[in-house]
């Protein structure tokens, strides 16, 4: 299958800081990835450099859909197809999230966009949201809420999730679970970054990445996850030797 | 035409009661004896007064009044009454169904003159500075509004104020008075074509009575080539709220002082502000909000921006009484500086002489914040429409607060626009 998004060799520093040191990872249409790593390891770093937030010095390629995007400034990213779900999503004072809908869909001429509006904030329960400052105000969960809401309107190719379950109550983050199961296709694919393996009880992850001090240090399939719940990131880097058997089955966590 | 001497003076107060030519001839004197401000007074820092009274003339005839609506009076598809003041002179006037008075200030002077004389010409002191001292002594007409006790108007009066002469001086005097638990809206516009090179000295008395309500939009949208230094006086008796909103636009160079006077134990006073500026314009505002009474409250939330290389300025006094004990006052003002030849002047302050009162003030300068617009361009919004939208609802903040929601609408419009226009222009 093609691929939705195609990282190879991405670099990045902020001033002396090295973050990112050759980040390779390959997500196909139809799927969805998960990338784990530890705090600090350079998993929001790899979101933003994508997106093309200009504090950092990145170098490398990646391909949305096909498309180049590393040098294109950031909403151009947004338009050749890619979304970012912040970790910490952005309050905007005085500017509604009818006012950022009504210029999302004014840049992207797409005749889907108002029905997909509707029918997103009915799934979705946004409706008071939609007078309401963008984040403004907004709970965590709420907030991330409103971040699904937004990427289930933009129509990506593909979708990076930023732990987009931190902080969510347990019927949300399977209703988040639900939601990325629903709106997969073949037209998008979706990397999850999330720290707990709970969210990956209520959908099917076809791979999942580990990121360790800026680099991808392994990439297996979903059972994966149980096995770094029992041991930790630690020895995870090259030595799978030491990574014990999995204690439980895969999801029963 | 007439040149700013005695004899204009007494053509212009020809029918005044006794007490307003008192008042006149005692402003007159002052007018005489003050030097034009300079930037080295504290209240003129920052402004460089480039023209003086002598080169400007009364006229004795209002020039043509400009008919095209520019989105206010659409806005008001209902008032309570409404009037025309150009170049100082009330031309037309809807008195509205006779619920309050309202009208021309000449025209209903004589028959009124025990009513208005507690009120009019007492707003502004006239030794405060020349400018005041010249509107008591050459102010001939205004608007005036005095709403009876218990009266509930909801619709706004509309009072729309013009320079139409170039190189006219105008004193326009504008008196609103809300007598004991009433209820009145009044939308003021200050317009002059750009090609008019007037100076425009308005008089806002506000005398809000012991329980009643007073809005009072102003918008000020004079012309490029228009200069105008403003005063609002307001006095707020007991248990009576002023909320007060004003949005500052055009004008070479516009000033506003303002002083709040909250007497009556419990009063209140909500000021809300935004004001644009660019090219070469300055917008400088001078707030005084005095605490006098028992339990009163205050807010002042202002919002600025400026582009091109025009500069703004807000000084914002926030003064406590020994006797307002349980006062709240709070002072927000907040600066967006869009281009690099733009600048901006903050200075809150603080006299606080009693002892239990809760008071807190801030203030911000910055250009549109860059986490906010990559936040906006990961949507796919380009940047210059993210930059729109920043300032869009930069000052959405303030509007949203404003009295009138109708007349915000119309100035979100009109700043918008303004910003849009800097944008295809290259000045931001
Ligand atoms: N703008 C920045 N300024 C300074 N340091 C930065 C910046 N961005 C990232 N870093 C540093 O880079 C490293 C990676 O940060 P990043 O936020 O990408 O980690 P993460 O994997 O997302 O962590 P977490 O799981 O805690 O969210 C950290 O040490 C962080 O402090
Ligand atoms: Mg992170």
């Amino acid at each position: 299958m093609s691929l939705a998004l195609q990282v190879s060799g991405v670099r990045a520093s902020f001033g002396d800081l090295e973050i990112l040191k050759g980040v390779d990872i390959d997500v196909p249409f139809g799927e969805v990835h998960v990338l784990m790593g530890p705090n600090g390891s350079g998993k929001s770093t790899l979101c933003h450099v994508l997106m093309g937030k200009d504090e950092y010095d990145a170098s490398g390629s990646a391909l949305v859909g096909g498309t180049e995007v590393m040098g294109l400034p950031v909403d151009e990213r947004a338009r050749a197809g890619l979304f970012e779900a912040f970790q910490y999503p952005v309050e905007v004072p005085g500017v509604s999230l009818n006012d950022l809908l009504r210029e999302m869909g004014e840049v992207r001429q797409d005749p889907g966009f108002d029905s997909r509006v509707e029918s997103a904030a009915e799934t979705l329960d946004m409706e008071r949201f939609r007078e309401r400052a963008v984040n403004g105000g907004l709970s965590g969960g709420e907030k991330k809420r409103s971040e699904m809401f937004q990427m289930a309107v933009a129509g990506p190719k593909v979708a990076i999730l930023d732990e987009i379950d931190s902080g969510l109550d347990i019927d949300a983050v399977r209703e988040v679970a639900h939601l990325v199961e629903e709106l997969r296709s073949d037209d998008l694919g979706v990397l999850i970054i999330t720290h707990y393996s709970r969210i990956l009880r209520y959908m099917n992850p076809d791979k999942i990445h580990v990121m360790v001090e800026g680099e991808v240090v392994r990439t297996g399939g979903p059972e994966m996850a149980s096995e770094l719940e029992a041991s930790g990131y630690v020895d995870i880097a090259g030595n799978e030797a030491t990574v014990p058997k999995p204690a439980v089955t895969p999801f029963d966590i | 035409m007439k040149t700013l001497d005695a004899q204009a003076s007494a053509a212009a107060g020809a029918a005044d009661p006794g007490w307003l030519a008192a008042r006149r001839q005692a402003a007159l004197d002052y007018y005489d004896k003050l030097d034009m401000p300079s930037d080295r007074e504290e209240v003129w820092r920052y402004v460089d007064l480039d023209f003086t009274f002598d080169d400007f003339a009364l006229v004795e005839q209002p020039g043509e009044a400009h008919d095209i609506d520019t989105g206010i009076a659409a806005a008001l598809p209902e008032t309570a009454g409404w009037m025309r003041v150009v170049d100082g002179h009330a031309t037309a006037v809807d008195a509205g169904d006779g619920r309050a008075v309202f009208g021309s200030l000449r025209a209903l002077l004589a028959d009124n003159s025990e009513l208005f004389e507690p009120h009019v010409a007492q707003g502004t002191a006239s030794d405060l500075n020349k400018f005041a001292a010249a509107h008591t002594a050459f102010a001939g007409d205004g608007a005036i509004l005095v709403v009876p006790p218990g009266a509930a108007i909801e619709q706004p009066f509309f009072i729309d104020v013009q320079a139409a002469t170039d190189g006219a001086v105008a004193f326009p005097l504008v008196t609103l008075v809300t007598g004991r638990s009433s209820q009145a809206s009044v939308v003021i516009r200050y317009r002059s074509p750009d090609d008019v090179n007037a100076l425009v000295v308005p008089n806002l008395e506000l005398v809000v009575g012991a329980n009643s309500q007073l809005k009072v939009t102003v918008v000020q949208n004079w012309g490029t080539n228009t200069t105008s230094i403003s005063h609002l006086r307001a006095a707020v008796d007991r248990d009576a709220s002023l909320h007060l909103g004003e949005a500052g636009l055009g004008a070479a160079l516009s000033r506003l002082e303002l002083q709040i006077d909250l007497e009556g134990n419990g009063s209140s006073a909500n000021v809300v502000g935004a004001y644009f500026g660019d090219d070469t314009q300055t917008l400088d505002y001078r707030y005084t909000m005095h605490h006098q009474g028992l339990n009163t409250a205050s807010d002042m939330f202002l919002k600025g921006a400026v582009q091109g290389e025009s500069l703004s300025i807000f000084t914002g006094m926030i003064r406590i009484d020994e006797e307002a004990q349980k006062t709240n006052a709070f002072q927000t003002n907040r600066n967006l500086i869009l281009s690099d030849g733009a600048a901006a002047q903050s200075v809150p302050n603080l006299e606080i002489l009693a002892n239990d009162v809760r008071c807190g003030h801030g203030s911000t300068m910055g250009p549109l914040d860059e986490e906010q617009r990559y936040y906006l361009m990961s949507r796919g919004l380009d940047e210059p429409r993210s930059n729109r939208l920043l300032v869009h609802g930069f000052f959405n903040e303030a509007l949203e607060r404003f009295p009138e929601p109708a007349i915000a609408d119309v100035v979100t419009s009109w700043i918008d626009t303004k910003y849009r226009a800097a944008q295809e222009a290259g000045r931001v």
